[in-house]
C-alpha cells in the first residue's frame, strides 16, 4: 500500500463508493485524511479544544457533499477546501481579544524579546519568550480582516505552496502573491498601531 | 525611495536579508527600523505556531464518525427533505410552464395545429355547399350548430306537403 498510484487507486474506489452512500467506504478516507484535517483546524482556529468537534462536522459535511467531487482536484484539495470554508464561518462569529501578554510585559522586555527574535532563531527563545511571541502573533491573526487571516495561515502556519492555496481559495496564482503580500503588510501595520494604542493605554 | 517603499520591499522579501540600500535606510530611520523588527518578531512568532504541535484525532474518531454517518443516511435530515421537496415543486412547475407555453403555442404555429371554431365553420360551410340534396328531404335547419342565416337554401323545399 505504500505505492502512491496504488493508493490513489484505492482512493478513487472508496470516494466512488461512497459517492453511492455508503458511509463504510467513508472511514478509510476518515483515516487517512484526519490528520491533515485536524492540522488544518488547528492552524486555521487556533482553539485546541474545538478541533475535534470542528473536524467532525467537516467530514460529516464531506461526505454529505462527495457527491459534488469530480476528481478535478486531489482530494486532499477538496477536503482542505471544505474545511478552509467550515473554519471560515466558524471564525467569522469569533471576535478578537484586545488583550495580549506582550503589552502587559515592560517595555525592556518587549525590547529584549524584539532583539531576540531578530538575532536568534526562534527555537532558541526562552519558553516565556516563546509563549509571550506565540500569543502575540496568534491575537494579531485573530485581529486580522478574514481574507488575510485565511491566507496567512494557509501559507505561514500549514505551509502550503501558491499555487496549492491558489486551489484551495479558486484564486489565480498571483492574486494569492498579490494578497499574501497584502496581508503579511497589513498585519506589521496593525501591530505597529496596537503597539501606538498599548503605549497610549500606560500614558 | 520613500519610507513607504522601503517597507514594501521589506515585506516582500520578508527578512530574508536585504539589499544595501535598504539596510542603509534601516540604519537611519526609526520608524524602518522599528518595522524592521516587528516584521522579525511576527516572523519568529508565526514560526513558533507553526511548529506547535497539532492535536491528534481521539482514539476510534474515524470508526464513531462512520456509524454516525451511518445513522444520518437512515435518517435524511430536515434540510435534505426540503431540499428534495423544493426541487420536485421546482421540477414540477417547470414542466407544467412548458406544457402550458407548448398549448399556448401550437394552434398558432408549425404544421401541426389543433381546429379553431373558424376552422370548423368553414369545413362545415364547404360541406354544405357542396352536399345536393335532389330530392329536398333533408332539412338543414334541424342542426343546431347551424346558424340560420349562414344555411343554405334548401333546393327543392317540401313545406307545402
Amino acid at each position: 500500500m505504500d505505492d502512491p498510484g496504488a493508493q490513489a487507486t484505492q482512493d478513487v474506489e472508496w470516494i466512488k463508493r461512497a459517492q453511492q452512500g455508503e458511509p463504510e467506504a467513508f472511514g478509510p478516507l476518515v483515516q487517512k485524511y484526519q490528520q491533515r484535517v485536524f492540522a488544518l483546524v488547528f492552524h486555521l482556529v487556533r482553539r485546541r479544544d474545538e478541533v475535534e468537534d470542528l473536524a467532525q462536522e467537516i467530514f460529516i459535511k464531506a461526505f454529505r457533499a462527495i457527491r459534488s467531487y469530480n476528481f478535478q482536484s486531489s482530494f486532499a484539495t477538496w477536503l482542505s477546501r471544505i474545511a478552509t470554508n467550515h473554519c471560515y464561518d466558524y471564525l467569522r462569529h469569533e471576535r478578537a481579544s484586545r488583550v495580549s501578554f506582550y503589552w502587559q510585559m515592560g517595555e525592556d522586555s518587549q525590547r529584549e524579546i524584539e532583539s531576540n527574535a531578530e538575532s536568534l532563531p526562534a527555537d532558541a527563545l526562552n519558553h516565556e519568550e516563546q509563549t509571550v511571541l506565540k500569543d502575540l502573533v496568534d491575537r494579531l491573526l485573530a485581529r486580522a480582516p478574514e481574507n488575510d487571516r485565511q491566507i496567512l495561515l494557509l501559507k505561514e502556519l500549514q505551509d502550503y505552496s501558491v499555487e496549492e492555496i491558489a486551489e484551495i481559495l479558486n484564486l489565480k496564482p498571483t492574486t494569492v502573491k498579490v494578497r499574501l503580500h497584502r496581508a503579511r503588510k497589513r498585519m506589521l501595520d496593525d501591530l505597529r498601531q496596537w503597539r501606538g494604542e498599548n503605549k497610549g493605554h500606560e500614558l | 525611495m520613500n519610507c513607504e517603499e522601503y517597507r514594501t520591499q521589506l515585506t516582500g522579501q520578508w527578512g530574508d536579508g536585504g539589499a544595501e540600500e535598504v539596510r542603509l535606510h534601516l540604519a537611519h530611520c526609526p520608524s524602518c527600523a522599528q518595522y524592521y523588527r516587528d516584521l522579525r518578531l511576527v516572523k519568529a512568532g508565526l514560526y513558533l505556531l507553526k511548529n506547535e504541535a497539532e492535536p491528534a484525532p481521539s482514539l476510534g474518531f474515524a470508526e464513531r464518525l462512520v456509524r454516525q454517518l451511518g445513522d444520518l443516511s437512515k435518517a435524511p435530515s430536515v434540510a435534505e427533505f426540503f431540499e428534495r421537496v423544493g426541487r420536485r415543486f421546482v421540477y414540477t412547475a417547470l414542466v407544467l410552464t412548458s406544457l402550458a407555453l407548448l398549448a399556448l403555442a401550437l394552434p398558432a404555429t408549425g404544421p401541426v395545429r389543433g381546429l379553431t371554431v373558424a376552422d370548423i365553420q368553414t369545413t362545415t360551410q364547404e360541406a354544405l355547399l357542396a352536399y345536393s340534396d335532389p330530392i329536398g328531404e333533408s332539412n338543414v335547419q334541424e342542426s343546431p350548430d347551424l346558424a340560420p342565416s349562414e344555411a343554405p337554401a334548401p333546393t327543392g323545399s317540401n313545406e307545402g306537403k
